[in-house]
């Protein structure tokens, strides 16, 4: 396989580990939404940092190997498809911690009730509902789609 | 430089294939993480495999027909005589035999026996790893 092919096979792979760690959490975080029981919380989010680890190598392993392709193919880093893509990218990493660092606080406060007494609290069911929160993660998430098409169409190259 | 040469027509079915695909990556995913915390966990084995069979149910289904059709109107664009290489004869060799593979899983999910929910994640986990070696052959055509 030439350069340009192996430089390509890392990038998908950092989309499918960015795009699949995205719908792996927005999977758990939908499952969250209809639990009360705080231990149930505790559980959901906690599998959701598998998604975490697999969105932080797969935005690496895209952005990387992403650059490296615009001066393979002979694109320009100034292109605007690429431009917007590399904004959007980091538009979607920026959105989405600040959306996981809401949900860590929302799965700390799960932790303290269900180790006292694991009654549902109306608290936490505001939190898990918070339309800040789920606003910040799925507009992370239709960025990383923005960022696909943009990647696919490649508008004015 | 002849490969990043694309017609315009093809750039939708290849969004729906690669949106498609990376959708059942992550869901098939949920499907398996669950199925192996089922294995674990005492106290949410019934919360778990809800997980497992609501994601199966409107997250792999969905995304494996979205993969498929997006793979079959690319295909008809790209090699409409029917001459494909071999990177696709490894992709629907993936996609056709992980139908079956999801089709036993969504029975294994139904049945929800404690026992036979064991091989959900062992199939799930065959299932992403066969998506892996999908992609990497579907990228780098080799």
């Amino acid at each position: 396989m030439s350069t340009y092919q192996w430089l390509l096979v890392f990038h998908v792979t950092g989309a499918f580990l960015l795009l699949g760690g995205g719908a792996f959490a927005a999977s758990l975080n939908l499952m969250a939404l209809g639990r009360d029981r705080p231990s149930d919380i505790v559980l959901l989010f906690g599998l959701i940092r598998i998604a975490v680890v697999a969105i932080t190598l797969g935005t690496l392993l895209a952005f990387v190997f992403g650059l490296w392709l615009v001066h393979e193919a002979g694109y320009g880093y100034g292109d605007g498809w690429v431009v917007a893509a590399i904004v959007a990218l980091i538009a979607a990493n920026a959105l989405g911690g600040a959306g996981g660092r809401r949900d860590e606080k929302t799965a700390k406060l799960a932790r303290e009730l269900a180790a006292a007494g694991d009654e549902p609290s109306a608290e936490l069911r505001a939190r898990v509902h918070d339309p800040i929160s789920l606003a910040l993660s799925y507009g992370s998430g239709l960025l990383l789609v923005l960022v696909l098409a943009l990647m696919i169409w490649k508008p004015g190259a | 430089m002849l490969a990043l040469i694309r017609p315009d027509a093809w750039n939708l079915p290849l969004f729906l294939h690669v949106l498609g695909a990376t959708v059942l990556f992550g869901t098939v995913g949920v499907v398996a993480v669950a199925g192996f915390a089922i294995r674990r966990s005492t106290n949410h084995q019934l919360l778990l495999a809800r997980v497992a069979q609501r994601t199966y149910m409107l997250g792999v289904i969905p995304a494996y027909i979205l993969m498929r059709v997006g793979a079959q109107w690319i295909d008809s664009k790209e090699f409409p005589n029917g001459n494909e290489p071999g990177w696709v004869g490894v992709g629907f060799l993936v996609s056709d035999a992980g139908a079956i593979l999801l089709i036993i899983v969504g029975i294994l999910l139904a049945v929800r026996r404690q026992r036979i929910l064991l091989a959900v994640p062992l199939l799930t986990g065959l299932y992403v790893i066969a998506l892996g070696v999908a992609w990497v052959s579907m990228s780098g055509k080799p």
